[in-house]
């Protein structure tokens, strides 16, 4: 049995190179070369799998006639019978699925519509706030991965996204939520922080009264650096402390990066004899990370069809609890009140 | 269940089912390479059947051995299971003997009679504090580490006690010591350096990772690794002894199905530079 074993995995790698992967090897297929969401099941996809089935048995049929004409050998013969077998079987599980995959997408993305019609904020505050009053707990730290978008899309490149992120603001404010972090991979929002405080500003001016709009700070970890409220009307934090919302932006950098950095300090540390190995503590790498990152969130928030952390700070998850809808790939209200109440609803007991 | 049926030869034909499943698997060349498991749910299952919590963690145990060996059937070539954190020492005691004892002889029945060590050769590591254990404990884990030492096919790692942070804290210091000694350049660290001095450091990283009744946490495991772009995430809402081969098969149906059918993971480094280029663009 393991001769044969070996024998597939051998006739495997052989095979995988030459004709299978050339007719329905997926990178070939022109369907999937235009369907970019990976997540994303279409009736293309379907075709071409169901291509990929039917191409492939006889395909392979012709590869092993030709391969047992030369080699004679019986168990090299059965042992490629027996990997045509399970390819075979492949197509087949990898067609079922995709069919229920599909019919999986359809149900949920009508879902996700029927929610986003229940739930809408329509620029005001006090829906958000009766939506929230039934909650019996509130996160203190909320975080969000934002995406960002393809140019072409609706809501897509950058201005898309300052919108997603000064629409989470705007909740987040009306929710009564102090700390807000927005995580996007490429830094996106901190490169452009400016327009983001006048997106923000914009975006609570149309929540509240004009003449009233909530104080936000703009924290920049990776900068050490806080802007207060948008700059047409920045005043200094000195004078009034007071603000509605603070807003973290982090980016890639501020995960496995700063913890690289804090560690390249603490030896340098170490080898001029200003620190010694012992003080090296859970302590120590907290406070500084506090300092270098922000506080744990308790509720991360996704918006993407299926969870990736994306490189968010990984010493900052500990205990967060993750939200996301499968399938959704907008950033919508309905998430965002979904996501508070199964937090409201979730009991943490580390360890008991 | 799937082996609880009484029938004499379905289990058998199970069996075969199983076997041939794993090989279709295998043929996709799309299975995961490292898998994480979050044990969760065993006391509330044990409430749930009325039985003793002690039971709960039998099942557990039993669940996760028919777990593991369909993924090293299929091609997995290490899997990591949180046994126990280091937050557990504050249960009732009683109850840590039990998951102690549990774990003793669940280590002591895969090195002795156990053919799964055997069969797909498991090197088993346990990671953690270990320090934290107590003496007898640390000898048999010892003693299991030294028998299994030579086995290459595929590593099991049981997290005993262990925590997230008290890796990354133990990786960071061995750095810190590496320069301190001189065996190490300033500008040798970074993040492959620190990835290295982790428990799991020499081993495949970790793509997918699978946890049980319904709670959307890490629970402080193994976030570095699990933090990184990619990696796919299964929260389920079952318990963990309901968790069974089926669910892991359909799981590993899914991370094939979506491998292999994926845009992005193909052209993962092109697919990206095209886009960040449109998006820089744009912000020029």
């Amino acid at each position: 049995m393991s001769k044969v074993r070996e024998g597939i995995s051998e006739s495997k790698m052989g095979n995988s190179d030459t004709k299978y992967h050339d007719r329905s090897g997926p990178h070939e297929s022109p369907f999937f070369a235009n369907n970019k969401n990976a997540a994303k099941p279409s009736l293309q996809n379907l075709k071409a799998a169901s291509e990929g089935a039917l191409f492939m048995a006889p395909d392979n049929v012709a590869i092993q006639e030709k391969l047992s004409k030369k080699a004679g050998a019986l168990s090299a013969n059965s042992s490629r019978l027996e990997f045509v077998f399970y390819k075979v079987f492949l197509c087949l599980f990898f067609l079922t699925y995709a069919c229920f995959r599909y019919f999986q997408y359809t149900v949920n993305k009508i879902k996700i519509h029927v929610l986003n019609i229940a739930y809408s904020p329509s620029n005001t505050p006090q829906l958000i706030r009766q939506d929230v009053l039934k909650l019996s707990k509130l996160p203190k730290r909320l975080a969000a991965i934002l995406e960002i978008k393809s140019e072409g899309d609706v809501g897509g490149g950058v201005s898309g996204l300052i919108n997603d992120g000064s629409d989470l603001v705007a909740w987040s404010v009306s929710a009564g939520i102090k700390h807000l972090t927005l995580y996007d991979f490429d830094g996106y929002l901190k490169k452009n922080v400016h327009e983001f405080r006048e997106g923000v500003h914009h975006k609570l001016s149309k929540y509240y009264d004009p003449s009233n709009v909530p104080k936000f700070a703009v924290r920049v970890p990776q900068w050490n650096s806080v802007y207060y409220n948008s700059s047409s009307t920045e005043f200094n934090g000195t004078s009034t402390k007071k603000v509605a919302i603070e807003i973290s932006l982090l980016s890639n950098r501020d995960g496995r990066e700063t913890i690289v950095d804090l560690t390249r300090t603490m030896a340098e540390l170490c080898t001029n004899n200003e620190m010694k190995l012992a003080d090296v503590t859970m302590k120590l790498i907290d406070s500084e990370l506090l300092q270098l990152v922000g506080p744990e969130p308790d509720l991360l928030l996704y918006f993407g069809p299926r969870l990736d952390l994306q490189g968010f700070p990984p010493w900052h998850i500990r205990l967060t609890e993750f939200y996301w809808e499968e399938d959704n790939d907008q950033v919508t209200y309905s998430v965002f009140i979904r996501g508070l109440k199964t937090y409201s609803a979730c009991k943490v007991n580390v360890g008991k | 269940m799937i082996d609880s049926s009484g029938f004499p030869g379905v289990l058998g034909v199970l069996e075969i089912a199983k076997n041939a499943f794993a090989h279709i698997i295998r043929a996709s060349d799309c299975v995961p390479q490292h898998v994480a498991f979050i044990m969760d749910g065993n006391r509330r299952w044990a409430k749930k059947q009325h039985i003793e919590i002690r039971e709960g963690h039998n099942a557990g145990f039993q669940s996760m051995s028919r777990v593991l060996e369909l993924c090293y059937e299929s091609g997995v070539k290490t899997a990591t299971v949180f046994a126990f954190s280091i937050e557990n020492f504050k249960r009732t005691p009683t109850e840590i003997e039990w998951l102690m004892n549990l774990t003793r002889n669940g280590i002591r029945q895969v090195i002795q009679n156990g053919e799964m060590a055997e069969k797909y050769g498991i090197k088993i590591n346990v990671i953690g504090d270990k320090a934290l254990l107590p003496l007898d404990v640390q000898k048999d884990i010892q003693k299991a580490e030294l028998l299994t030492k030579d086995n290459h096919r595929a590593v099991l790692n049981i997290c005993f006690p262990y925590t997230g942070r008290h890796e990354l804290l133990k990786s960071i210091k061995e750095v810190i010591e590496r320069v301190d000694e001189g065996e190490m350049d300033l500008d040798q660290v970074d993040e492959e350096a620190i990835s290295n001095h982790l428990y799991t450091g020499t081993l495949p990283p970790v793509d997918l990772l699978i946890r049980t009744s319904g709670v959307y946490r890490l629970s402080d495991f193994l976030m570095w690794q699990v933090s990184r772009k990619g990696v796919i995430i299964e929260f389920l809402d079952c318990l963990w002894p309901d968790f069974g081969i089926r669910k892991m098969a359909w799981i590993l149906l899914k991370f094939a199905y979506s491998k292999s059918f994926s845009y992005r993971d193909l052209n993962a480094e092109d697919g990206q530079d095209i886009e960040q280029a449109a998006v820089k663009k744009k912000v020029t």
